[in-house]
């Protein structure tokens, strides 16, 4: 594909990566498959050597850990769903260390690519959190309360039932899962391209001019920086929406 | 031991990351070589010869093959062994960690908390007995201060009457010392007078012998002197 008479590689190429192992299987491993597997490993071994770590002052590894529990249950459980949330911050915790892990290797040198960028884990999580926010207000609300409170909010003239009961379905069973998913996906690709555009670009600049490569490479640095706030973000919104979204089955009034 | 087998784990994680990861992180091939290939491999299936090639119906299919390299698969449909690597990792990841790695973490949050809380109500604690002690250091300076005042008063007091009675003694022995002085000044006085009117006597009777060189008889003496001493002491 020429762009401005640069080579620049299809954009299938830049997410879909190559099997390496049981090819044609539906166990094939791929780069992405090694990107999740790092992160599953990064976020129990942060774990696991943080709690073999005892201490009054916590230090080095025991931070991250100790400083992302109290993170998720500060910023994210009491601001959403309160002290009952309490018992989801275990979840919550490891949802936001593996989305941020999986997000992060997008400025890890020779990997640069964050695993979110590819739908699976997006929408399979989507879909863990679509069930367990159903499960919780079924749960909570009894199955017609439940249907009741989400469909029918109070407060809304009854006349207006036509218009926001709709809504309100599409919305609650149908675009939550979906946002969510797509929203890190999007997000996440979107700063994938960012990276290889000005990678691309500054390379290509390189080679024919040197000065060129200037303007491009740094904004590619600018952009690496700000790919390191989103890879965060992303992880925080992900994380905070599906408490928003529990909080919202458990506590129906708020 | 626990610690070296993290460790092992993580180092395997990098190892399998960057030895497996090698081939798989090289970018995806080219698009003429995408092309290419799938045209080799499609060759001869299509039944293709140099003399039908040019046909407008073996054209399309080699332009088929040629868009199917360019038009990459959708994006937004998840590929099936991803979702089962990312989806089960996360899966077990939850499970692992609800098992073992969140309680681990947490029980030495706690611990911390439960040490800090404990260490607050015994600092706590000994705050109170500081104040307590203090309260009671500060009665019993209050009480000495107050005594020693008292003291000092009392000291005051006595050096007062010390003071007066010292005065009063002095005052009496300064007036009985006037008194003496007095009285020794009269005495002495007396005893002068006395001396000198003996010696004015003779004195004067000597004189007077000189005078009038004839011997008066002692009453005309007498008389005499006494006049003179008058005379003199009136002078």
């Amino acid at each position: 594909m020429k762009i401005l008479a640069l080579e620049f590689p299809p954009v299938s190429h830049l997410f879909e990566w190559p099997d390496f192992a049981f090819e044609g299987t539906p166990l094939a491993m791929n780069k992405t498959v090694l990107v999740y597997l790092f992160a599953f490993a990064l976020t129990l071994g942060l774990f696991l050597l943080a709690g073999s770590k005892k201490g009054l002052v916590p230090r080095g590894i025991s931070h991250v850990a100790e400083g992302g529990i109290n993170f998720v249950e500060d910023s994210i459980v009491a601001q959403t769903m309160g002290p009952d949330g309490k018992k989801y911050v275990p979840f919550l915790t490891t949802m936001f260390f593996f989305i941020f892990f999986s997000n992060i290797f997008e400025v890890i040198p020779f990997i640069q690519f964050p695993a979110n960028a590819r739908m699976a884990v997006p929408i399979a999580m989507a879909l863990m959190v679509w069930v367990i926010y159903n499960f919780l207000g079924v749960k909570n609300q009894g199955f017609f309360g439940y249907i009741k409170n989400s469909l029918f909010p109070p407060g809304v003239p009854k006349a207006l039932y036509i218009i926001v009961t709709p809504i309100e379905f599409f919305s609650v069973f149908i675009i939550r899962p979906l946002s969510l998913a797509i929203r890190l996906w999007a997000n996440m690709v979107a700063g994938h391209l960012l990276l290889v555009t000005f990678a691309v670009l500054s390379a290509t600049l390189w080679d024919s001019t040197y000065v060129g490569a200037v303007a491009p490479a740094a904004m590619l640095i600018l952009m690496t920086g700000f790919e390191i706030l989103v890879s965060f973000l992303q992880a925080f919104i992900f994380t905070i929406l599906t408490a928003v979204y529990m909080g919202g089955a458990i506590h129906p009034e708020h | 031991m626990k610690k070296r087998l993290i460790f092992a784990s993580v180092l395997a994680g990098l190892i399998l990351t960057f030895g497996l990861g090698g081939n798989a992180m090289a970018a995806g091939e080219s698009l003429g070589k995408c092309s290419v290939d799938d045209y080799v491999e499609k060759y001869g299936e299509l039944g293709l010869t140099p003399e039908n090639i040019a046909q407008e119906e073996n054209i399309n299919a080699i332009g088929e093959i040629f868009d199917s390299c360019i038009e990459a698969p959708s994006p937004i449909i998840p590929e099936i062994n991803e979702v089962i690597w990312g989806g089960g990792a996360f899966v077990v990841l939850l499970a692992l960690m609800l098992w073992k790695g969140f309680p681990a973490v947490q029980k030495i949050m706690n611990e911390r908390s439960e040490k800090i809380a404990t260490d607050l109500d015994e600092a706590d604690k000994a705050k109170s007995e500081a104040q307590a002690v203090k309260s009671q250091y500060e009665a019993e300076l209050a009480d000495a201060k107050s005594a020693a005042a008292a003291v000092i008063e009392e000291a005051r007091q006595q050096a007062e009457v010390l003071r007066s009675d010292l005065q009063q003694r002095a005052e009496a022995e300064i007036a009985e010392m006037k008194e003496q002085a007095a009285a020794d000044i009269d005495t002495a006085r007396e005893r002068a007078m006395g001396d000198l009117q003996s010696e004015v006597s003779e004195i004067v009777v000597g004189a007077a012998e000189r005078v009038v060189e004839a011997n008066l008889d002692a009453e005309a003496q007498a008389r005499l002197i006494e006049n003179y001493i008058n005379q003199v002491g009136s002078n």
